[in-house]
């Protein structure tokens, strides 16, 4: 049935009745239908929004102010100012933390990507028996809980009964102990990182290049373009949307990558993996520094916001 | 007594976080089902019982408590050491604390609890049970403050131990008979022990620092063959002018780094969790383990007559002061409605009882072991025949990490870097000492 008037949306039947309902609409109805309608709609969500995420945020932001060690009342607190964040500048063992998340940063986005989208690109346009399997398959490690992850990393690396190295040792090569080596360690929670994040990246590629319009394939090949002309001059582009998603989460990742460090190496060896998130809970909870803590997070916090919007702006293609 | 003590499960901190979620919302369910019961009165025990013979032991007694109770119901939650350590004054905090709670000592809860008020003083109650009438005075002071808990040390007691506990090396008897090596009685012959083992391709010492906090006792044991009284004393209770930056510190990390070059640790150990690594040498893997007498219970199941157990032997005619002393120590705390029955509870925990279910278990009971329930051979009777003889010669040492705060933060760090060669004996010396100071400067 057609309708004419918007305010027949709300349940009035007949144009007739649609020309007579609507200007009074308004009037009749109290709050349904008014400006205010669409914010009492909002608001179960704001409430819950309110409680679990302003809440804490503003309260992160209060805790940075002061020197508080978490256990006594709260009438212990002492205001600090911004000492806590003066604090972080001048503490080596933050720049260390952060210097961490920067090397994560080609294993959290890039290597994903590239891993995401070789996979993405071969299967493009096949028919692929159990395909659908191959993507839940892909897709399992990306919601599987980081600690999980971690755990099994740490068995299938365990230097003395894991398979990797078990593997490597038969192949005649004299694998480090991954984890637990100065110089591997990083790489390797790096590499676990990549390897929970590439099925995501893997599933956005190629739900991305089905929407891409065949007859530009079909132009290209008219055009004579090879395999590798037409993935980098029709794909690429066509994933521009795409690609800015998975790096914006896959930053998003590395600048708050935790859980799994937490389950493999909790920092170590040495602080050869202690990343922000993982010097922040330490300061708050370890050692007792709730505010600096808090400081802390509030910084990473901050810096995740800017690098995600300059990602966006990079990436985007402006129209949304 | 440090949060070396036990290895915490995987994302310790996360799941602190994950609990305290948990304790909020459960939390708001348990009044609920506890005024639907009425009469019924619940005690919460939160303590360090996760898992296996140590869990046994708690759940048998809390069972006991609750027949000798009618109407009390105990509800038990174990948690690893360091995620009790920062769920604890959370949940005091929001008024959901439980009623008793094993409290690490020293400044790593005990001191600020104290402070915070959040402890029930327990002077007049251990006059009423006799808690601490078996145990000296100075394994009694570890769990003393002054009332303001600005003195640690002396005043008021805050916690009593149910459990006491030594560093050694378990070991394999078969592995020793077939290689020819009795159980050393000086520290050259356990290096030469160990060098027997690694020339005839055995394992000589399992252990696995991947969570850092096992290397803690690794050091601290080979420390205790070189330190004092004094010295160790003076710096882990602050009392004195001593320095990290001593000989012996260095030397005993000169050691460490020794055994790591000569391959005498087990292959791949920095890339393994202590809670692997135990497991390993059950299965029959390697000659010793270095660990903790809480450990005892299960490698005697898993080790049978096969295994058994010696301290640290002395080099030359040096005094050795173990790695050791009593277990977490239980406490009541303000959340406590009924103190009076809460006591009651913690006599149970620590009493007479629990010294019988933990000696059944073979677990090490705080105080002197009765010669007749020391049994020659086993895993159990090696570590209580080793505890007597440091508890009567006053050979009991400390946790290394116990002397600050962040010392358990930045010693598993060093350990891990003195251990990978990445920094040197001098180096680590510093870097304790540097934590060391700015603690005391602070003060």
């Amino acid at each position: 049935m057609q309708t004419t008037s918007p305010a027949s949306s709300a349940g009035v039947i007949g144009e007739a009745g649609a020309a007579i309902a609507a200007p009074a609409g308004p009037a009749r109805r109290g709050i349904a239908g008014s400006a205010w309608e669409p914010y009492l709609y909002l608001l179960p969500a704001a409430l819950i929004f309110t409680l679990f995420v302003g809440v804490p945020v503003v309260g992160t932001v209060v805790f940075s102010l002061v020197h508080y060690n978490g256990i006594g009342a709260l009438s212990s607190a002492e205001w600090a100012g911004i000492a806590n964040y003066t604090d972080a500048f001048t503490d080596p063992k933050f720049w260390e933390a952060a210097w961490h998340n920067l090397i994560l940063i080609p294993y959290y986005v890039v290597l994903p990507a590239v891993l995401g989208l070789i996979p993405a690109a071969m299967v493009q346009g096949m028919k692929l028996r159990g395909s659908a399997i191959f993507r839940v398959g892909l897709f399992l490690p990306y919601i599987m809980p980081g600690v999980l992850i971690g755990v099994v990393w740490r068995w299938l690396l365990n230097p003395v009964f894991g398979p990797v190295n078990d593997v490597l040792t038969r192949l005649g090569f004299d694998p480090p102990t991954w984890l637990g080596d100065f110089t591997w360690a990083l790489p390797t929670v790096g590499v676990i990182g990549a390897w929970a994040a590439y099925g995501f990246c893997y599933v956005v590629f190629l739900a991305g290049m089905q929407k891409i319009p065949a007859d530009l394939y079909e132009a290209a090949r008219l055009d004579g373009a090879s395999g590798w002309e037409e993935f980098r001059s029709v794909t690429i582009p066509g994933l521009r949307r795409e690609i800015a998603v998975v790096v914006s989460v896959n930053l998003i990742n590395a600048l708050r990558a935790f859980d799994v460090i937490k389950a493999t190496t909790d920092g170590g060896p040495g602080r050869q993996t202690e990343v922000v998130a993982l010097y922040m809970i330490n300061s708050a909870f370890g050692v007792n520094r709730v505010g600096y803590g808090a400081a802390l997070a509030v910084l990473l916090a901050v810096i995740t916001l800017v690098l995600s919007l300059l990602t966006l702006k990079l990436f985007g293609d402006g129209d949304d | 007594m440090g949060s070396s003590r036990r290895g915490t499960a995987f994302g310790g901190r996360l799941a602190a976080i994950v609990g305290m979620l948990a304790l909020v919302l459960g939390g708001a369910l348990v009044p609920s089902i506890a005024g639907a019961r009425q009469a019924e009165t619940t005690l919460t025990l939160w303590d360090t019982q996760v898992s296996g013979v140590a869990l046994e032991v708690v759940e048998q007694l809390a069972t006991e408590f609750e027949e000798a109770h009618p109407g009390v119901t105990v509800e038990h939650q174990g948690y690893p050491l360091e995620e009790l350590q920062e769920t604890l004054p959370r949940a005091m905090q929001s008024g959901e604390g439980p009623d008793v709670a094993q409290i690490n000592n020293g400044e790593n809860l005990m001191g600020p609890m104290v402070r915070a008020k959040q402890l029930v003083p327990l002077t007049d109650y251990d006059a009423e049970y006799g808690w601490t009438a078996d145990l000296s005075e100075g394994l009694v002071a570890r769990n003393r403050y002054s009332d303001d808990g600005a003195t640690f040390g002396e005043g008021t007691l805050w916690g009593v131990s149910n459990t006491a506990e030594i560093v050694g090396f378990y070991y394999n008897r078969q592995i020793f008979e077939d290689n020819g090596v009795e159980v050393p009685t000086t520290f050259e012959e356990l290096e030469a022990a160990m060098q027997t083992f690694k020339d005839a391709g055995v394992t000589p010492l399992v252990l696995g620092n991947l969570d850092a906090w096992q290397a803690i006792h690794l050091f601290g044991t080979v420390h205790a063959t070189m330190t004092s009284r004094e010295y160790l004393d003076g710096l882990i209770y602050r009392s004195g002018d001593q320095s990290w930056e001593s000989d012996e510190i260095k030397a005993a990390a000169t050691k460490l780094q020794e055994w790591v070059e000569k391959g005498y640790l087990l292959e791949g150990f920095d890339g393994l969790n202590a809670d692997d690594a135990w497991p390993l040498f059950g299965a029959g893997e390697g000659a010793m383990l270095l660990q903790g007498s809480w450990q005892a219970g299960d490698v005697q199941s898993a080790l049978g007559e096969n295994g058994g157990f010696f301290p640290v032997p002395s080099a030359g005619d040096a005094t050795v002061l173990h790695v050791g002393g009593v277990g977490i120590p239980y406490g009541i705390t303000t959340a406590a409605e009924d103190p009076d029955l809460a006591a009651e509870l913690v006599d149970f925990l620590v009493g007479d009882r629990a010294r019988e279910v933990l000696l059944e278990k073979g677990q090490l009971p705080a105080g002197e072991i009765a010669a007749d329930e020391i049994q020659e051979g086993t895993v159990s009777g090696d570590v209580y025949a080793a505890w007597n003889e440091a508890l009567a010669n006053d050979q009991l040492g400390h946790y290394m990490d116990w002397a600050t705060p962040t010392m358990y933060d930045t010693i598993t760090d060093q350990l891990q870097q003195l251990l990978a060669g990445e920094v040197t004996p001098d180096e680590f010396a510093a870097a304790l000492q540097t934590d060391y100071a700015d603690y005391l400067a602070g003060q």
